[in-house]
């Protein structure tokens, strides 16, 4: 999942870009509004954390633009102002939830975390998908009550294909969700995530549950048991 | 020594006015009153001395004096006054030997009064002994052998008449006096009434700017008050200007405070040591003295000229902003908003109260939220409204209730596992000496009743 961070104050920027890609997100980060519209309208961003009292263009203003452009992912806004005036305000403009300042980074997460599944149509936290049971908040992987231990990228492989079922997802759109605009990218990588993806939540073979589609990409299919 | 509640309000100046002109007016009317009546008193008793005079000459034209000195009446008198008996005006010639009278003295006794030597004239006014005008008037008359002998005429008038002149003047004297009195009286109410048409408009004027629909003193004033209206508006721009400088500056510590502390959180460790958590919860505390004690200085800045908010409107954005927050939880937000309800107070006040309570409904009811506001007085919708959110969630125990409305009085002293929204609210409804009360709701849950005094 590919997050846009527009926050001003470089200390706290640094830190919750820290924490949301421990979290195994990608993250785009800039601390200017006009950049973070640019990033929002150009970039497949799943979601968007916007603090409101931005230099260049505010926050809500930059929400506004979005919206009017037709951009859907799901917005959170960050303010130092806890006043409804200004939340409802944000709101209004376009956001789906706020977090007031100071905050909890664990809240933080959850509240990205609700975020992304509201949007993918998922109310629960815990998707469950044939054998397999996975919990968003946790980030774990069960297979018939047996834990499956995924690294940060192939979970994030999983996750995305979780979130689109049934849905033709090519290298090129994983790799734009799972790594930032500034990281170097190579499909054969992607290739090689699904590939030990593969390894990991189906050790037999027996399931398939990730097909290939040869020069098009990867569908998720509900498994069917052997 | 007078204690304030003796004190009584000083008179209206308009009354003040009116009450000096008619003290003046009726002071001056009554003295020119009085110096007419004497002047028309004085002019009337010289026209009757003269007129007496002419008596006397009658008299002492119809009046022969023998050789002896004997007097005779020669000729009628031709003054019929002096024919008639009883008209009023009465006359006797008296020599050494006799006295003649006119016909119209026939039963009246002459007062005794000296005589006066020949040459004088007397004149005298109605006195205790004497109830006639008199004019005496002495005379030596010549007789053939030489000798002078004195004759005195005496003329009286009764002063009936001249008493009925008198009031008869003074009758018509009051009355014109009187209706110039009520002419100036009604003249001055007119002036005055003009005169302090600019105060009265400053007065609502000042009404309009208390009740919103004004922002400054804007018409054209007369002269004399441009310094007060200037200094007024002045004072207006000033309190705003204060107002915001305030506001902004609480809002700008609230702001620069925050980020710094949300630093101060991400860059915890996660695993939660002693010191951590004691970093942890001093940044509680340090957010919790923000929010509340922050916003109550704000809060106790609200404008006391505040211009009234639509609470319809308000209540219908928070719905929205909160079925977006909460749109994972299906929430059934209903509204019982009286008409054309209108909070005059602070809209950020408002929409705080407001949206704390209904994020606390959301947060903790099942699905169903309803909220009702209403005037606490309709006669006066300015003195404030009552408003009640309600959902169906587990309720809040009554002791809970006691110690979150508590700690929002005393925000150093905190409970923990209870949000910041309720202790927000509770600094708002004392600055606006209203109340809150949480009772048990017919939906299930907890109903918390606010009450916000504008007045």
């Amino acid at each position: 999942m590919r997050i846009l961070l527009v926050e001003d104050d470089i200390s706290l920027q640094d830190s919750l870009a820290g924490i949301l890609r421990e979290a195994g997100y990608a993250i785009d980060v800039t601390g200017d509004g006009i950049e973070g519209l640019f990033f929002g309208e150009e970039y497949p961003i799943d979601l968007a954390i916007i603090d409101l009292g931005l230099p260049g263009m505010s926050g809500i203003e930059v929400i506004r633009k979005l919206r009017e452009g037709e951009r859907r992912f799901p917005i959170l806004i960050l303010t130092a102002r806890s006043e409804w005036q200004d939340k409802v305000e944000g709101l209004e403009s376009g956001a789906d939830d706020y977090l007031t300042k100071p905050f909890h980074p664990e809240e933080l997460k959850a509240r990205v975390a609700a975020l992304i599944r509201r949007s993918a149509g998922i109310s629960q936290p815990v998707i469950e998908f044939g054998p397999y049971k996975v919990d968003l908040s946790s980030q774990r992987v069960h297979h018939n009550q047996q834990e499956i231990d995924l690294t940060t990228y192939e979970y994030k492989v999983f996750e995305y294909l979780l979130m689109h079922p049934d849905e033709v997802v090519t290298k090129t759109v994983l790799s734009e969700h799972i790594y930032a605009e500034d990281a170097d990218r190579d499909s054969n990588v992607i290739e090689v995530f699904v590939g030990r993806l593969r390894r990991k939540i189906d050790p037999d073979g027996d399931l398939n549950p990730i097909e290939t589609l040869r020069g098009r990409g990867y569908r998720l299919n509900p498994p069917t048991p052997a | 020594m007078s204690t304030p509640a003796e004190k009584r309000r000083p008179l209206s100046l308009r009354l003040r006015l009116v009450l000096l002109a008619a003290a003046v007016l009726a002071v001056s009317l009554g003295l020119v009153g009085l110096a007419l009546d004497t002047a028309f008193h004085k002019s009337s008793e010289a026209s009757l001395q003269a007129r007496m005079e002419s008596m006397v000459y009658l008299m002492l034209a119809a009046t022969e004096v023998q050789d002896d000195g004997t007097l005779l009446k020669q000729n009628e008198l031709s003054d019929p006054k002096l024919g008639q008996p009883g008209s009023g005006a009465y006359a006797r010639v008296e020599g050494l030997r006799n006295q003649w009278l006119s016909p119209s003295a026939i039963g009246i006794t002459f007062p005794k009064l000296t005589s006066v030597s020949a040459g004088d004239t007397k004149f005298a006014v109605p006195t205790t002994d004497n109830l006639w005008y008199s004019l005496q008037y002495g005379v030596a008359w010549e007789l053939p052998d030489g000798d002078l002998t004195a004759v005195n005429v005496l003329v009286l008038t009764d002063p009936q008449e001249l008493q009925q002149e008198l009031k008869a003047f003074r009758g018509g004297l009051s009355r014109s006096l009187g209706a110039a009195g009520v002419i100036l009286v009604l003249a001055q109410l007119l002036f005055l009434t003009l005169g302090l048409r600019p105060l009265r408009k400053i007065t609502e004027d000042i009404a309009g700017i208390e009740s919103g629909s004004l922002q400054q003193l804007n018409d054209s004033y007369p002269k004399e008050l441009e310094p007060m209206v200037r200094n007024l508006n002045h004072l207006l721009d000033t309190e705003k200007a204060n107002q915001s400088r305030y506001r902004n500056a609480l809002d700008s510590l609230a702001h620069s405070l925050k980020t710094p502390l949300s630093v101060i959180r991400a860059s915890l460790p996660v695993d939660t040591s002693a010191k951590a958590s004691a970093v942890e919860s001093s940044v509680d505390d340090m957010q919790h003295l923000i929010a509340t004690r922050l916003h109550r200085a704000a809060a106790s800045t609200r404008s006391t000229m505040a211009q009234g908010v639509d609470v319809k409107t308000q209540i219908d954005r928070l719905i929205n902003s909160l079925q977006r927050v909460y749109s994972h939880k299906l929430i059934q937000m209903d509204a019982n908003i009286e008409p054309e309800l209108v909070f005059y107070g602070e809209n950020r006040d408002l929409l705080e109260v407001l949206g704390n309570l209904l994020d606390n409904a959301c947060k903790y009811g099942d699905g169903q939220v309803r909220v009702s506001a209403n005037t606490i007085d309709a006669s006066d919708p300015r003195v404030g409204i009552s408003i009640e959110v309600e959902d169906n969630g587990p309720g809040i125990a009554e002791h809970a209730a006691e110690q979150l409305l508590q700690r929002g009085v005393r925000g150093d002293e905190r409970v923990e596992g209870s949000g910041l929204g309720l202790a927000i609210v509770v600094e708002i409804v004392n600055a606006y000496n209203g109340e809150i009360n949480i009772a048990q709701s017919a939906l299930g849950g907890a109903l918390v009743k606010v009450i916000l005094r504008t007045r």
